[in-house]
């Protein structure tokens, strides 16, 4: 037996086992000649076509002439009346007539068949038959389908409405013609042809509320034989009670039907209807519960009897769906706890999983200890897939039960030291880092098991990331100086990327962990040895920066080095470049790089990549998703370039900032227009991004003018836009100075859209009048308040920053911030309303606390950094401690009095 | 040659097999011209506009034909082409009733004479005159006139009048076409 199956695979190794295996296109298109043979070679045309349909479904692609010629060459097979080969060509126009050309010359051949005798033929020249069938050519088949759809033979009937179903994409209107018979079909005593005929009636019924609601009334009173028919009847009902569109009423007769099926013969019915059943009850909010909890006591009832089926299949539909509930309502699920602990030692382990994981949610604190032994007793023979599952659910379990988080942590480091790939490895660690994160007792052990696990870590990616919290997280503990040894073996052991990641971290430990200095300049030393160049210029740097002892400059480089957003800097170092180079570079003005948000799973290991390799930088802020990260960079980019590209701008220097877009019409009116705000050094573009939604008009010469209170500002400019025809956005700008006061800064504009009106044909655009009248529409005003003039800046020690600053600039005042009830809102407010960075996660408020301190972090409009701490507390109201530090104290005093 | 191509090729003069192309413009009687050579039996009773080509298979006297009933409306019609090659026959059918489009039907048939596939091979053609029966119908001869076939010289054709609903006059045609067919055939086989 062991040889056998060692001898197939060996086979399957050198393709022996498969004949199409080593055909190449080129060659097997030269063999489909033998299709225009008279008479036709049966036997070697069947050979050919299946090579041919082989490629096809490799991916091979053939492009159009090639198509079309074998195309050609394969309809000359239709003289054949082999039954084999002429279903080998059913499955050839299927698969080329997507690139082919002329498909349509097989129509007639292919409606000779499906109304021929040979039953054999039919319900495949169907499904050919409307592949190659477009819109234009539907009439000439019209009859034929209408026909093949009542037939007698059911897998003739049953190919003709599935075919119609594909039809009925592209034509709507011409299968709703076919509503008789498709009704016809839905009484069929067949239990496929009514299960097809319904999905056919429905489609055609769908987009009309009433007509399906009809329908369903119908059907339900009727009855219906085909179990498959009444699983789909089973989802329309339960689309209709979730829409909740239908009256209180129709939706409890509804519910009676869904109750009934809960009853039904067929065990995939019962499913069905316990499936809706326990997802509508998800869904359903509590005020218009439609489902009682009889029914989903009843529902679950039903699937717990499914959790003992002898069938496979039922029991993991039904643990399947229990552990759906569970996610929501893991009480109702309490009841078949029992039966699930059963299932842990069912032979099919995805089953196994499932009900382990749905224990892990429905179980009792108690009741964990028990399960970590079951989990670990089967944990090697589910695949990695599974395994991330359990790992999902210890993740829950640890934030839900503090008390546990011990246990759990040991249970996971178990299951970090076995065999895994790196997704689920991944998980894992994310997971004892999440747990950290929560509960700094926890860190100590943690970060232990972590250092454990990168003593033999094959992945690159999960190494730097775990090298990078020890550094954040490892100089504050009790005794940093235990893990030097684990990050210096980094060095000794791993490749470049792990070398050059546990350099930056080696310099973390000497710039805050005085102690250890000496010896880490001295590992530093060592480093400097590397073969890589990347490590040996960290080394290098963090060497020499150390040995300064200056903790300013150790705090600059190491601790907080600046993180330019580096597409900004480029572009500032081209101008830089092409100006006069006399004068020093100013890298004051160049923005900070949005803050990196790799989510706490890290989702892509590229961006743990150039983590690593920019070092310093905190991967594991857990705080905006990757993705926005990347679309606010390229929005910046794309701004900076746009404006670049006006000579009204040229000389503004390098944008500092854009603001989001910020509506300055409702919705749904006749032109809609938006604002976005760039900051430059000493000026302030203001974009108006404008819709003209009238189609019998036509707009020219659309500006926007803008009228501030006070007369602190200064409008410099103000650029048109030439012409705004119907729906095609256009964009006009307005530049202001700002003020050289500091204090005034902020300010409020009143804007109103002005322009030339031409009236035009809605039909061709044209415009109908030669000249245009003069008219005007007033906008919401504008504000430009602190946060456009402060950008979001990363500090991953905010504690060294604030220290590198200084008291000399400190500015510090309370305030009442009544109208709020929570610190998390405070929290959400005084961040956006400064627009500066939350550090040190302080952004995330521990529950069931009364005070906080929230660390923010920004760049002024010139370069200085500002840090603020803010100290809440919750006193009727929410009561706050400000405190401003900058490197300019004018910078301090506009923030602080910004607050107020 | 060897023995076994030898005994294939008797075996395949046994049988006498052979394509013919039926063309022609749409509503011509193409697809009523091969219905009424099939056996009682098989046939349809009601013919549709052809979309693309259709095959059929029958029996004459002489040998069995595979038919490529090519659907002949304007749009269609570039599509005869992907046939021509390994035919040995065609029959051009021909509306006789519809003298206005007699012009159209001799345009398509020089473009198909001159058709790279067609023009070197002496292809046996036989010209159906059909619907003798309508009122408007023109005789054979100048539908002859009319399609030019007096220039027609290198190859084998034959005209004749013929309805293709009751059956009249095909099987003169149809014998004439296979009879040359068989010729051909065995005078291949000699030259072997
Ligand atoms: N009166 C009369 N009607 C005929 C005769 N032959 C064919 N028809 C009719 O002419 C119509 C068209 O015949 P078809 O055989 O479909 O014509 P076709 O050449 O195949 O047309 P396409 O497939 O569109 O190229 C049908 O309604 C036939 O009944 C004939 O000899 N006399
Ligand atoms: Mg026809």
């Amino acid at each position: 037996m062991l040889i056998s199956v060692h001898g197939m695979k060996k086979d399957e190794e050198h393709g022996g086992s498969n004949p199409y295996q080593c055909s190449d296109k080129t060659s097997v298109l030269q063999e489909a000649r033998v299709f225009n043979e008279t008479p036709v070679n049966v036997k070697r045309s069947t050979h050919v076509l299946t090579k041919i349909l082989y490629l096809l479904n490799q991916g091979e692609t053939l492009g159009t002439k090639e198509a079309t010629d074998v195309f050609f060459a394969m309809t000359k097979l239709f003289q054949s009346n082999d039954i084999i080969l002429r279903r080998l060509v059913y499955l050839g126009i299927k698969e080329l007539c997507s690139v082919a050309e002329d498909t349509i010359i097989v129509t007639s051949s292919l409606t000779k068949d499906m109304t021929g005798r040979e039953d054999q033929y039919r319900a495949s020249a169907i499904r050919a038959l409307c592949r190659i069938t477009d819109a234009s050519m539907l009439q000439a088949v019209e009859r034929y389908m209408k026909q093949a759809m009542v037939d007698r033979t059911s897998g003739v009937s049953s190919a003709a409405l599935v075919s119609c179903r594909h039809i009925a994409q592209h034509s709507p209107d011409v299968v709703k013609r076919w509503v008789a018979e498709v009704q016809e079909a839905v009484h069929s005593d067949n239990v496929m042809v009514q299960y097809h005929g319904l999905g056919m009636l429905y489609q055609i019924r769908k987009s009309d509320k009433l007509a399906v609601t009809k329908m369903v009334s119908k059907l339900i009173s009727s009855g219906m034989r085909s179990p498959y028919a009444i699983c789909l009847l089973i989802r329309i009902v339960a689309k209709l009670i979730a829409e909740e569109e239908s009256s209180a009423g129709e939706r409890s007769h509804l519910m009676e039907f869904l109750e009934s099926m809960l009853r039904h013969k067929s065990e995939m019915v019962v499913y069905e209807a316990a499936n809706a059943v326990v997802a509508l009850s998800a869904a359903t909010t509590t005020t218009t519960t439609t489902t009682t909890s009889r029914d989903l006591v009843t529902a679950i009832s039903v699937l717990q009897l499914f959790l003992s089926s002898p069938k496979p299949t039922l029991r993991f539909a039904a643990v399947r769906t229990l552990g759906k509930v569970a996610m929501t309502q893991p009480a109702a699920v309490t009841a078949c706890n029992l039966d699930l602990e059963n299932l842990l030692q069912d032979v099919n382990r995805s089953i196994a999983t499932l009900a382990i994981t749905t224990l892990l949610k429905t179980g009792s604190e108690g009741s964990i200890d028990r399960l970590m032994r079951s989990i670990a007793a089967f944990l090697n023979d589910i695949s990695d897939e599974f395994k991330i599952v359990v790992v999902e659910a210890l993740r829950s379990l640890a934030l839900q039960y503090p008390r546990k988080q011990a246990l759990l942590m040991g249970q996971l480091a178990d299951m970090l030291r076995n065999e895994g790939g790196l997704a689920y490895k991944e998980a894992i660690a994310s997971t004892i880092i999440t747990i950290i994160e929560d509960n700094p007792d926890a860190k100590e052990k943690g970060l232990d098991h972590l250092c454990e696990f990168i003593e033999d870590c094959e992945h690159t990616t999960l190494a730097v990331r775990i090298l990078h919290l020890l550094g954040k997280e490892g100089p504050r503990t009790s005794r940093p100086a235990r893990y030097i040894r684990f990050i210096y073996n980094r060095v000794i052991l791993e490749n470049a990327a792990v070398r050059a990641a546990a350099v930056s971290v080696l310099a973390r430990f000497g710039a805050q962990c005085p102690d250890l200095l000496p010896n880490i300049l001295v590992l530093l030393q060592r480093c400097m040895l590397d073969t890589e160049d990347e490590v040996r210029d960290r080394s290098t740097y963090y060497h020499a920066v150390l040995s300064t002892r200056d903790p300013a400059i150790i705090a600059r480089c190491i601790l907080n080095p600046p993180m330019y957003s580096l597409s900004s800097l480029e572009r500032a170092l081209l101008s830089y470049l092409s100006s006069d180079t006399t004068k020093a570079f100013d890298a004051s003005c160049v923005p900070a790089a949005p803050p990196p948000a790799a989510s706490a799973s890290l989702s892509s290991a590229a961006s743990s990549i150039t983590a690593a390799i920019s070092g310093p930088e905190d991967v594991t802020s857990a705080v905006p998703a990757l993705q926005q990260e990347k679309r606010s960079v390229s929005m910046h980019d794309k701004y900076a370039e746009r404006l670049a590209a006006i000579p009204a701008f040229a000389g503004l220097g390098p944008l500092f900032k854009s603001s989001a877009p910020v509506e300055l019409t409702e919705s749904e009116t006749e032109y809609v227009v938006r604002c976005v705000k760039h900051t430059f050094l000493g000026h302030i573009i203001l974009q108006f991004d404008c819709t003209n939604t009238l189609n019998d008009q036509l707009l020219e010469d659309v500006s926007v003018v803008v009228e501030e209170d006070g007369s602190n500002w200064q409008i410099l400019q103000t650029l048109p836009c030439a012409s705004l025809p119907y729906s095609c956005p256009g964009t006009c700008y307005v530049l202001l100075a700002i003020p050289e006061d500091i204090m005034s800064t902020t300010g409020t504009f009143t804007a109103c859209l002005k322009f030339q009106v031409r009236d035009c044909d809605p039909i061709t655009g044209e415009p109908e009048t030669e000249d245009g009248y003069g008219d005007d529409y007033t906008l919401e005003d504008i504000e430009i308040s602190v946060s456009d003039h402060v950008s979001a800046a990363q500090r991953s020690n905010f504690a060294a920053a604030w220290e590198e600053l200084g008291p000399g600039s400190e500015l510090e005042d309370t305030f009442a911030l009544t109208s709020l009830s929570s610190l998390a809102e405070a929290v959400t407010q005084v961040t956006n309303f400064l627009g500066m960075q939350p550090c040190d996660r302080s952004e995330k408020v521990p529950d069931g606390k009364n005070s906080h301190t929230l660390y923010l972090a920004g760049t002024y409009r010139g370069g200085q950094s500002v840090l603020v701490r803010a100290k809440l507390a919750l006193s009727d109201g929410v009561a706050m401690q400000l405190t401003v530090r900058s490197t300019d104290p004018a910078v301090s005093e506009v923030i602080a009095s910004a607050v107020g | 040659m060897g023995l076994f191509d030898k005994l294939a090729f008797s075996l395949g003069l046994k049988k006498r097999e052979a394509n013919i192309l039926v063309v022609g413009l749409d509503n011509a009687g193409k697809s009523t011209v091969l219905n009424h050579f099939k056996p009682e039996d098989q046939r349809t009773s009601d013919v549709v506009p052809t979309v693309g080509y259709n095959v059929e298979k029958f029996k004459t006297k002489s040998v069995g034909l595979t038919a490529f009933d090519m659907s002949g409306q304007a749009r269609y019609r570039n599509l005869w082409e992907a046939y021509y090659q390994d035919c040995q026959g065609i029959i051009f059918v021909v509306d006789s009733s519809e003298r206005l489009r007699l012009v159209v039907a001799k345009e398509e048939l020089d473009i198909m004479l001159e058709h790279p596939l067609i023009k070197p091979r002496r292809l046996p053609i036989l010209f159906l005159a059909n619907k003798m029966d309508l009122r408007d119908a023109i005789s054979s001869v100048k539908v002859s006139a009319a399609l030019g076939l007096d220039r027609l010289t290198d190859k084998p054709w034959h005209i004749t009048a013929c309805n293709a609903v009751t059956g009249d006059g095909l099987h003169e045609g149809i014998d004439w076409l296979s009879q040359m067919i068989k010729d051909a055939v065995d005078k291949n086989a000699q030259k072997l």
